[in-house]
């Protein structure tokens, strides 16, 4: 018992000792993702994406005087026990400096609260929406690629009102997602002066909601606001009101946008339905790392593939830019991504590494936008309004 | 008046009729077999699906295909039961329950790898109601219900006269005494398998024929299956009916008083009830 532990002593030491800030060190960092659970069909995709960011640092010349990221990834389930299960061993055990991921929003508050912010560890999202991670008491330790829901509630209230759209019901799925959404899209539809006849929460996977649309139709709105899945309870309530004539309108987020919807009820009843979704990224960091991503075998268009890698490629600008330092990461991290400093795009690592080295100022402008960090460490988003057209979604406008 | 009954009480009957169709084969499974069958909505969604390959591979209509999609699950049902339950016989009925619970899971993901999990409809396109004197029906609920009328008829008849009805009646209430009678024990299982499969097949189309074809959702719609057996009487055919009747509406009512996501729930408090209040149910089934 005694020579275990003292060989476990040896050996932590020893750990201590190959892990203390020796800055040629290679650096180690969690790349946490749903691999497992309901978003299992976009992991691959993301896990690639961070690897090929992680893959394009050390091969410009690493981290520091010769280091390397060190990628580790561990699997979130999309489940906040088994992600904060997956933050620990990688926090606590294995010693790492900052985390991109994970996937989902209830584990990115979950991880959070428990393990990254009291170890002052720093986390940066590639696909956790929730409105409720921006007023997380996060130490400015919780920054995310993607935009909040609250921008596409807010963006979807604006631009419905915009078009002439005054009265409306709301019903949600009954999880972080529908919540969210359904709140901000409430509170913008309300400021700017239009009635909510009702906002009701549904549950999934109901075989009738015709009594909750006849609850909602009460209040004489003609237009419903659905926020759940066109593959689910969406599908099945845009059904039931058509064929009864509930509402004449509809109105749905991503969420919604599923060509499933279209398949299913068919694109002659759909006239009236209009989904918003965030817009494809575009420009010049999109159509550099578009070039290398697909060149190294990825599919740049997968859905989080470029935020995953605009979180993987920031994380390791922090890293070189607070010199290893956890404690300055965030601080390091708000410097890259921000205004001013000479734009830096995805994958030009020596140039940044230089520039850093030489103490100036840089700019990152990524695949999937500017990443300019509010506050909350939130990027805004960017909409589009979509219309039914033959089997597919065609842009309408662009949503404020 | 007449909204109240177009969008509460006619969907309620309407689902209700589908629970019944599913709680008459949990019913006839818990009373002759005796143990709580958790693959029946998996069941039920497996004979939805292969009354969607016939219509896909054979060009039948949707209501066509229903009579083949029934024959095929009640040869899947018989043929679960020869691979899996039988060799369970003899041991403690709950090893059977746990074994259902694993043929459900198999038998979703067989449907999974092979329609995939994206919602699948019979048709494309809605079916706007029609008005007969202000109650809105669409065809599909006037065939829904008349189908449930018709077979739920057929069966009680068919356990009431016939020499087969009267063996499984009589191996519900004694197995061993209708052994010592005569009664093949072997043959009545057999036969209730076919006709519980049918059932399932039956209930899991309606389901679909009604909304959507989804993977889960004979499993989503099982626990409201098993509180209309219970309620009805655990044995009783129209018992069942009756409970699924009140757990359709139940559940469509319940959205007045609480909120909708409470919806499930209903099924759950009125399940709890029926075992603290009542435990026969309301036919008078076993006490389970």
């Amino acid at each position: 018992m005694n020579k275990t532990r003292a060989s476990i002593l040896t050996l932590a030491l020893a750990g201590a000792l190959a892990t203390a800030p020796a800055w040629a060190q290679n650096v180690k960092v969690a790349y946490l993702v749903g691999i497992t659970g309901p978003i299992a069909g976009m992991a691959p995709t993301m896990v690639q994406s961070m690897k090929f960011a992680a893959e394009q640092v050390n091969a410009q010349g690493g981290i520091g005087n010769g280091g390397k990221i060190d990628p580790q990834v561990y699997d979130s389930g999309c489940n906040p026990q088994l992600a904060t299960d997956a933050a620990t061993k990688a926090v606590n055990v294995n010693g790492v400096i900052g985390m991109v991921g994970p996937s989902c929003s209830g584990p990115v508050i979950a991880v959070a609260n428990s393990v990254t912010v009291p170890a002052g560890v720093l986390l940066i999202t590639s696909s956790g929406t929730s409105p409720k991670i921006s007023t997380l008491d996060d130490k400015d330790l919780v920054f995310r690629t993607v935009a909040s829901d609250d921008y596409q509630g807010r963006a979807l209230a604006r631009t419905l009102k915009a078009r002439g759209t005054d009265k409306v019901a709301v019903t949600y799925l009954n999880n972080d997602y529908g919540l969210g959404l359904a709140e901000a899209f409430s509170d913008e539809f309300k400021k700017l002066g239009g009635t909510v006849t009702a906002s009701r929460a549904h549950e999934d996977k109901k075989a009738s909601y015709r009594s909750d649309l006849a609850e909602l139709a009460k209040g004489g709105a003609d237009t419903l606001v659905v926020f759940a899945y066109g593959n689910s309870s969406g599908l099945t309530i845009v059904r039931q009101a058509l064929e009864n004539g509930f509402f004449k309108n509809f109105v749905g987020a991503d969420g919604m946008r599923d060509e499933n919807m279209i398949k299913t009820l068919g694109a002659e009843n759909l006239k009236t339905f209009l989904v918003s979704a965030p817009a494809g990224a575009t420009g010049a960091g999109f159509e550099k790392f578009s070039k290398d991503f697909k060149a190294a075998g990825g599919d740049p268009n997968g859905t989080f593939a470029a935020t995953s890698y605009d979180a993987a490629f920031l994380m390791a600008l922090a890293i070189e830019k607070a010199g290893g330092d956890k404690a300055k990461l965030s601080q390091a991290l708000r410097e890259v991504a921000t205004a001013p400093g000479e734009p830096i795009l995805p994958g030009e690592w020596t140039k940044a590494k230089q520039l850093i080295a030489e103490g100036k100022d840089i700019d990152y402008k990524g695949a999937a936008g500017d990443h300019e960090f509010d506050a909350n460490g939130d990027v805004p988003g960017d909409y589009i309004l979509y219309k039914v057209s033959g089997n597919t979604f065609a842009e309408i406008e662009r949503m404020k | 008046m007449l909204e109240f009954i177009n969008f509460y009480i006619i969907p309620g009957i309407v689902i209700g009729a589908i629970y019944a169709l599913g709680a008459i084969g949990i019913t006839l499974i818990f009373g002759i077999l005796r143990f709580g069958h958790f693959a029946h909505g998996d069941l039920a969604t497996t004979g939805a699906y292969l009354a969607l390959g016939v219509t896909t591979l054979i060009g039948l209509t949707p209501w066509l295909s229903l009579p083949v999609a029934m024959i095929l699950t009640a040869l899947l049902a018989y043929g679960i039961h020869r691979l899996f339950y039988r060799h369970l016989e003899a041991r403690p009925k709950i090893l059977t329950v746990m074994a259902s619970l694993g043929i459900g899971m198999m038998l979703r993901s067989v449907v999974q790898v092979a329609w995939g999990v994206d919602p699948l409809a019979y048709g494309s396109g809605i079916a706007r109601a029609q008005s007969f004197a202000g109650l809105m029906l669409r065809p599909r609920e006037i065939a829904t219900l008349a189908l449930t009328l018709a077979l739920v008829a057929t069966l009680l008849a068919f356990l009431r006269y016939s020499k087969w009805g009267k063996a499984m009646r009589a191996m519900s209430d004694n197995p061993d005494l209708a052994r010592l009678c005569g009664v093949d024990n072997d043959r009545v299982t057999r036969l209730t398998w076919f006709i519980v499969g049918a059932l399932a097949a039956a209930s899991g189309f309606c389901l679909g024929i009604n909304t959507e074809l989804t993977t889960m959702m004979g499993w989503s719609a099982m626990l409201s299956m098993f509180a209309a057996a219970v309620l009805g009487g655990v044995g009783r055919v129209e018992g069942a009916v009756v409970g699924g009747l009140v757990i359709g509406l139940a559940e469509e009512l319940s959205v007045l008083l609480v909120p909708s996501p409470y919806k499930s729930a209903t099924a759950f408090v009125i399940l709890l009830a029926i075992l603290l209040l009542r435990p026969q149910g309301i036919f008078k089934g076993k006490v389970l």
